[in-house]
């Protein structure tokens, strides 16, 4: 491991108070190739502008304190060196945001209770059968198991995911990538007595959930949030009192599956219908017949010539 | 000033403050949490390692509770009391298990059953484990249970100072962060669960929170601390940042080499290697480094290569993942940098064996902030996440006795008290000009470092006197530029200064006193263990400016004194 050498940033910090607004501060500071975010933002604090406000704790990424968006990009401060920043753009100035969607406090901290409230909606928490928290009987948990469950339940609550998440904001339904995390943690392990309640509160939303992989992208710790929503979504089918969310969606992917293993492709209008219905279909063929894309919906190809191998690939037949 | 009531208090939201809330709202009564940060993102969740345990029927056919005892005794340089550490061993299993119940997803073994690994100073390997990060899935555990339970919580609430009456606990003046609102909570019982004080040192593996705020409001309320000059080091903190490397790199089979490429623990510890106590090895580090055979820049290495790349992942992926990211070291193929950095801390608020301190009736405390003591002059490995669950616990259920035996309101004319907390901690930053925390914060954090860290001695410790001295004359003069009424973090940051430089003069001045060594205490002008006139232990007040020692024997139930060699 080399010696490291100190290089001048600028940290342009995006600044807010209740009295003032928005306005922007710039921090010149030396840092090494070993230098932190949350450590940049420690020195400011005590070397240059103490008032300077975020929130930070464990500086190893466990804790999920320090969320902020760094050139853009939701991340933890702590979990990424300044010069890595500075070499990827290209560039020693660097802009430091509070994260998107959480409404601000004060500089780089935001607002925390309607993330929190979504979190508890999902009922973070184990419900054991009752002799074994007695301590009657022991439920033994395969250590495959163990490590599907672990893989979500290391869900830090950072918030990056949500910020990420353009579901979130427009669908109240929607529960957001990080309380779908946590709520298939509990669903998917063998020792919770509550599945009835737990797929009531997930199932539908997890339809609603529209696949752009943010989640998956920003998450530090490689939770995979979308991942939990395709595996909630999987529980569907055992679910008796389905929305009409989750109906839909159920039927668009029997659909896909079908036009998939039927000819190879999707097909687009059969697909539709097929999720929709004939009455939803036509009123929509309207809608798209004025907006002039009307032509997409009529496309018609041909199956594909080896469709064995396609079936083989969907493990069907 | 706004007053809310509750039959108990707890300060701090990690492991031992959660599982003491949880035993005092499970018999009914009105408990409320405060923390300066959201329960997660306590310091539990940076505990790496594991829970050591003894479970019977899933550990060494050969442990047992008794070996358990006698390595943490042993480890804890025989400081340790006795009948607290055999509690402590005797509680392992039932703990760790119910934790499992309520859903920690502990390794396990082929059949199911939780697994287990060797950590350091361990007769057999009793350490249970989540991957590497095993205090934060016991703390989202234990937060997610203790949520779901009729518990107050108050997240980002600082605390400031305890309001007592003739030597009893009246309530506690806490703050809102984001309004700056003070409020009285109005209660009979406190228990502080404020965890560590790591940032009092230079270099230290704790999170940024670790301001050591529990026990300056102990002292400024007149209970002593326990055992103050007892400090631990980590030996592999990672190089540069100090991010801690767990000891379960070692014990999964991790080697430190210097430079020579010399696996240097034969020298120092012939039997244990690379697996002996915290203490012995970090001063073999520094050793290494101080007579030149440390890396260019004073760290040695910590080779995992040859483990093999599928064993690391599962076992040691955050350990990999820090190399990774704050190091840009890949730990399958080459050394990970490190070098000692502050870690624990033994010392604490004095309490007896059920969590309660002697001093002030009504207050308590449990887990890092607490001295029981069960870590004597080190810790071993693993004891701390098992001391917060299991001394949580005892204290959680002494506060319910003590409750129950206390029924009625505490009366006193607490108002003119609270406001008077509230005036003291405007007071020492009100000032329109003069310095502001970070200039003092930085040299203190290097005066300990410097005179007060893992070699000391009578001229170093002296210096930390006068400086530490100096810096608390100058807080008088701080001052806070930030006027804003909103989450004003630089008046709590001056806050918690205050309480850093309480500490510091306490850890120094029993620093000074105490001319032996032992454990982590080591002086360089009395290397020897002086178990004639030093098997006892140190109890501090701070008066003012003045600290005052004096001594309480260590308990001694089976195990005498021996030589400590590994």
């Amino acid at each position: 491991m080399a010696q490291s050498q100190e290089e001048e940033v600028i940290l342009k910090v995006k600044r807010f108070n209740p009295e003032r607004g928005f306005w922007w501060a710039e921090y010149k500071l030396k840092v090494d190739k070993f230098t932190q975010f949350t450590e940049a933002l420690r020195r400011i604090k005590s070397e240059q502008d103490p008032t300077l406000s975020y929130r930070a704790s464990c500086h190893m990424a466990v804790c999920g304190s320090c969320g902020m968006k760094i050139n853009g990009e939701p991340r933890l401060a702590c979990k990424t060196l300044v010069l890595d920043v500075a070499k990827k753009y290209n560039n020693n100035v660097i802009i430091i945001e509070p994260m998107d969607y959480f409404k601000p406090i004060k500089d780089l901290i935001v607002d925390w209770d309607e993330f929190y409230e979504r979190m508890f909606k999902v009922k973070p928490r184990l419900y054991q059968a009752k002799e074994v928290l007695e301590g009657k009987a022991e439920h033994r948990l395969k250590p495959e198991d163990q490590r599907e469950l672990w893989k979500f339940a290391q869900c830090i609550w950072c918030g990056l995911c949500v910020s990420a998440c353009p579901a979130v904001v427009i669908d109240q339904q929607f529960l957001g990538p990080a309380a779908h995390a946590k709520g298939y943690r509990f669903l998917a392990d063998p020792r919770d007595t509550i599945t009835e309640e737990r797929m009531k509160i997930l199932i539908d939303s997890s339809w609603r959930c529209t696949y752009c992989y943010q989640c998956f992208n920003v998450c530090p710790r490689d939770i995979e949030p979308v991942t939990a929503i395709k595996k909630t979504r999987s529980f569907t089918k055992l679910y008796k009192d389905k929305s009409e969310v989750a109906e839909i969606g159920e039927r668009h992917i029997e659909a896909i599956h079908e036009s998939i293993s039927k000819t190879g492709k999707l097909q687009e209008a059969e697909v539709y219908v097929k999720a929709y219905g004939v009455l939803q279909s036509l009123i929509d063929l309207v809608y798209m017949s004025g907006a002039g894309k009307l032509k997409y919906m009529l496309v018609q190809s041909k199956p594909v010539q080896n469709i064995k191998e396609i079936k083989k690939i969907l493990g069907g037949e | 000033m706004e007053k809310i009531e509750y039959d108990a208090v707890v300060i701090g939201g990690g492991l031992a403050g959660l599982m003491s809330a949880h035993e005092i709202a499970s018999a009914g009564f009105k408990v409320a949490v405060i923390s300066k940060v959201f329960p997660t993102r306590s310091h539990s969740a940076a505990a790496e390692g594991g829970i050591a345990a003894y479970i019977p029927g899933n550990s060494d056919p050969n442990d047992n509770p008794d070996y358990m005892t006698y390595d943490t005794v042993k480890g804890g340089d025989y400081l340790v009391d006795q009948d607290a550490a055999e509690l402590l061993s005797n509680k392992s299993g039932e703990i760790v298990m119910l934790l499992e119940r309520w859903g920690a997803l502990f390794n396990r073994q082929p059949d199911g059953r939780v697994a287990v690994r060797y950590f350091g100073g361990q007769t057999y390997p009793r350490t249970r484990f989540v991957g590497d990060k095993t205090g934060m899935a016991l703390l989202h555990t234990l937060f997610e249970r203790t949520s779901g339970l009729n518990v107050d919580f108050y997240n980002e609430w600082f605390s400031l100072d305890l309001v007592t009456d003739d030597k009893k606990v009246v309530g506690i003046v806490a703050m809102q962060m984001k309004t700056l609102t003070p409020f009285f909570f109005k209660t009979k019982a406190v228990v502080l669960a404020t965890g560590g004080m790591g940032m009092l040192y230079r270099h230290t593996t704790n999170s940024y929170i670790n301001t050591g705020d529990g026990f300056g409001i102990a002292l400024r309320a007149g209970a002593a601390l326990k055992d103050p000059e007892f400090v631990q080091f980590h030996p592999t903190a990672l190089y540069p940042s100090d991010v801690l490397i767990s000891e379960a790199a070692r014990g999964e089979g991790g080697i430190l080499k210097n430079v020579k490429g010399e696996r240097f623990m034969t020298k120092y510890a012939p039997k244990k290697l690379d697996l002996a106590p915290r203490d012995i090895v970090s001063r073999a580090i520094i050793t290494e480094i101080r007579e030149g055979r440390g890396f260019p820049g004073g760290y040695v290495g910590l080779d995992l290569t040859h483990l093999g790349e599928e064993y690391i992942k599962e076992r040691l992926a955050l350990a990999v993942e820090a190399a990774k990211s704050f190091a840009g070291v890949d730990a399958f193929t080459e050394p990970i940098p490190v070098r000692p950095a502050q870690h624990y801390y033994m010392g604490g608020i004095d309490v007896d064996i059920d969590g309660r301190n002697p001093d002030i009736v009504g207050l308590f405390s449990a887990g890092e902030a607490a001295c029981v003591s069960v870590h004597g002059a080190n810790r071993l490995g693993s004891n701390s996440l098992l001391d917060t669950l299991v001394f949580g616990q005892v204290t959680g259920r002494t506060v319910v006795q003590f409750l129950k035996s206390n029924p009625g309101n505490p009366t006193s004319n607490y108002e003119k008290e609270a406001e008077k907390v509230v005036d003291d901690a405007y007071k020492f930053v009100k000032s329109e000009s003069g310095v502001h925390f970070g200039q003092i914060l930085e040299k203190l954090r290097d005066t300990m470092w410097d005179y007060v860290g893992i070699y000391r001695d009578e001229g170093g410790l002296l210096n930390a006197m006068c400086e530490i001295n100096k810096l608390r004359g100058m807080i008088s003069n701080m001052y806070v530029i930030d006027k804003s009424k909103v989450y004003n973090t630089e008046f709590f940051n001056a806050l918690e200064l205050r309480n850093m430089l309480d500490l510091a003069v306490v850890i120094a001045k029993s620093a000074l006193e105490r001319k032996e060594s032992r454990g982590a205490h080591f002086r360089t002008d009395y290397p020897d263990r002086d178990d004639n006139n030093w098997l006892k232990h140190t109890i501090a007040y701070l008066r003012g400016n003045t600290v005052e020692v004096t001594f309480k024997p260590v308990k001694i139930t089976r195990w005498k004194p021996e030589p400590r060699v590994y």
